[in-house]
């Protein structure tokens, strides 16, 4: 009675359903292949010889496909000194990044010392200041240290770029037990062993995603080594790519400029592969709630 | 350690004090064991953040060249010229078209995707759209902006192309006034759209879900469980990408700007951070630069100010 006709309603309601599901699905692959389809692009040129390259049909596939362009790049241009410079470039602010902000976020967690608000306000109040803002005088500094086309010129003032990385260490020193540290107070461990003893290892997780986090920042990072890298052996992948696009009319230069971009964003395609789900967590907890 | 030795040595009535000399120097530690924490993350930011900016604002007040060995004092002029000039007008022209295309490209259409996600969030297929939509997000603005310039590109790019198939006329994309700028904004929503819908999605996930089942069985249907309970729910997210798009959109342009057009053809795609880096790194006016970054830092600190005032005043927080 009643029952069956739910019952017919139901699965009325499920067939709409169903059909629902299927239209959005339709839409989200076509958006997707929006998003995924300059990669993809950009992986069949760099496996095309030549004379494909210029071919009037969509050929994604190549049909005689070629690993030359990956020779042809380096052979052309210093890709392999760029990517070089920007693996040495991000691992290494990466680890002075660390150094910095792991000390500085336990300090503004757990630590109450004169000015500690005023102190904290002024590091947040660094994330509002655009990168461009303070190029001209940062310029001018690296220029008189003598740091123009060097590792340091580029790295040293990047180190400054925490205050995100001290915020969301902050956040996650502040959700440790207090009575941990105090176990380890009462055993008169000394604030700097609290910090390496009890509050590093406890915090990895998010040590991890601000390793992650940098390191992509900085292997992505454009204006800056931009102006201080002008060599041609000095420059970073995503700086130096600018080499390519200048002679970039010719049908022989569209294969290894796409090798190189292809070898310039694997790094951090990989990275996020590998760590997905923290770095989504990552910037929605401590990026919104906090 | 070593204060405490001697006095220990010295026998049994003595160690009062030693104690209280060695709780003195520990003391003397612990209180300047923050300090030392803070210490050269303070010290970065004060030479490289905060220095800048006050010698920016110095600048800003003369005229020179980077080379020159003495600067000239020239008042206000940097600041007073600035209207007479016709390319800061049309980078603020272009300022303004990239924040009135970008912010609604780049918050309400991500806004749109994450609702169209949602009924089928538990599809075995999500990971994988997640990877997709996510991808552009992750990688350099410059290789993103080489990606597109192969695209784009007028004789061979797969774009013109596809749009010969369809008959129409070959577009000058990067080299045409009036469509470069279109270009940058293609490829800036192209950048963002992931991104930001994971944020709206994450939100919506984060909604309690006694109020969804309160409301349903009370019989509210999937749209106004959306429109009274998830959408309110998730405003603060909503704002956040706001006010994170409205400030940093003209800045996250940069490197598409420098790779696809160099804010050509006739300025057309320029804004006022490129007209800045133009006028500090192409021309060398290091005194009409630092004014522009004057303002630049005065109206980006405004509109934070503003932007967290309304949230504060108008935003639910679940």
């Amino acid at each position: 009675m009643a029952s069956a006709s739910t019952m017919v309603e139901s699965h009325r309601h499920r067939n709409a359903a169903r059909g629902n599901r299927a239209l959005i699905h339709a839409v989200v692959v076509l958006i997707c292949a929006f998003t995924i389809f300059p990669f993809l692009w950009m992986l069949s040129t760099s496996f095309k010889q030549a004379g494909e390259v210029f071919t009037q049909d969509l050929r994604l596939l190549p049909h005689d496909p070629t690993l030359q362009n990956f020779p042809d790049a380096f052979g052309y241009f210093p890709v392999a000194q760029w990517f070089w410079n920007s693996f040495g470039i991000a691992s290494i602010t990466t680890a002075g990044k660390l150094l910095i902000s792991v000390p500085a976020a336990f300090a503004f967690a757990r630590l109450s010392f004169k000015g500690d608000k005023v102190l904290f306000a002024m590091v947040l109040a660094t994330m509002i200041v655009p990168g461009i803002v303070t190029v001209v005088p940062n310029y001018i500094l690296v220029s008189n240290l003598n740091w123009m086309n060097t590792w340091a010129g580029v790295i040293i003032p990047s180190l400054a770029g925490t205050a995100f990385f001290v915020f969301l260490l902050r956040q996650n020193v502040m959700t440790l037990p207090q009575d941990l540290i105090d176990a380890a107070r009462i055993d008169g461990a000394s604030t700097f062993k609290v910090l390496t003893q009890i509050v590093v290892p406890n915090i990895k997780p998010a040590i991890a995603v601000v390793v992650i986090l940098s390191f992509l920042g900085m292997w992505n990072q454009y204006l800056w080594p931009l102006l201080i890298l002008n060599d041609f052996e000095a420059k970073t992948l995503a700086t130096g790519m600018q080499f390519f696009t200048a002679n970039a009319e010719s049908a022989q230069m569209w294969g290894p400029m796409m090798a190189t971009a292809a070898i310039a964003t694997l790094p951090p395609l990989f990275l996020y592969a590998l760590a997905q789900r923290q770095i989504i967590d990552t910037f929605v907890t401590s990026g919104l709630k906090g | 350690m070593a204060v405490t030795s001697p006095d220990q040595s010295a026998g049994r009535q003595t160690q009062p004090i030693a104690t209280k000399r060695a709780w003195t120097w520990y003391r003397l530690v612990e209180g300047m064991t923050p300090y030392l924490l803070i210490g050269p993350l303070l010290i970065l930011i004060g030479v490289f953040i905060y220095w800048p900016l006050i010698y920016s604002s110095y600048l800003s007040f003369y005229d020179w060249n980077f080379v020159r060995p003495d600067k000239t004092f020239v008042g206000w002029d940097n600041f007073t010229r600035l209207p007479d000039d016709p390319r800061f007008i049309r980078a603020l022209r272009g300022t303004l078209f990239y924040t009135v295309t970008l912010v609604p490209l780049q918050v309400f259409l991500p806004l749109g995707l994450a609702l169209l996600l949602w009924p089928i969030r538990k599809s075995r297929a999500q990971t994988s759209y997640r990877i997709m939509l996510f991808s552009p997000t992750i990688i350099a603005y410059s290789v993103a902006a080489v990606m597109w310039l192969w695209i784009f590109n007028p004789l061979q790019g797969i774009l013109n192309k596809a749009l010969a198939e369809f008959g129409a006329e070959r577009v000058n994309w990067l080299s045409d006034r009036n469509t470069a700028i279109w270009a940058i904004i293609i490829v800036a929503t192209w950048k963002t759209l992931g991104f930001h819908m994971l944020l709206y999605l994450a939100a919506l996930e984060g909604v309690p879900k006694d109020y969804v089942e309160a409301a349903s069985l009370d019989g509210a249907s999937n749209w106004q469980i959306m429109r009274s309970i998830r959408f309110p729910l998730i405003t603060p997210t909503f704002f956040f990408v706001l006010v994170t798009t409205v400030i940093s959109v003209n800045d996250d342009v940069f490197g598409a700007i420098n790779v696809l057009t160099d804010g050509g053809p006739f300025d057309s795609t320029t804004n006022v951070i490129y007209y800045l880096y133009q006028q500090g790194f192409q021309f060398f006016q290091i005194g009409a630069a630092s004014a522009v970054a004057v303002l630049v830092f005065a109206a980006t600190s405004l509109l934070t100010w503003v932007q967290f005032r309304f949230i504060e005043r108008h935003v639910h927080y679940g």
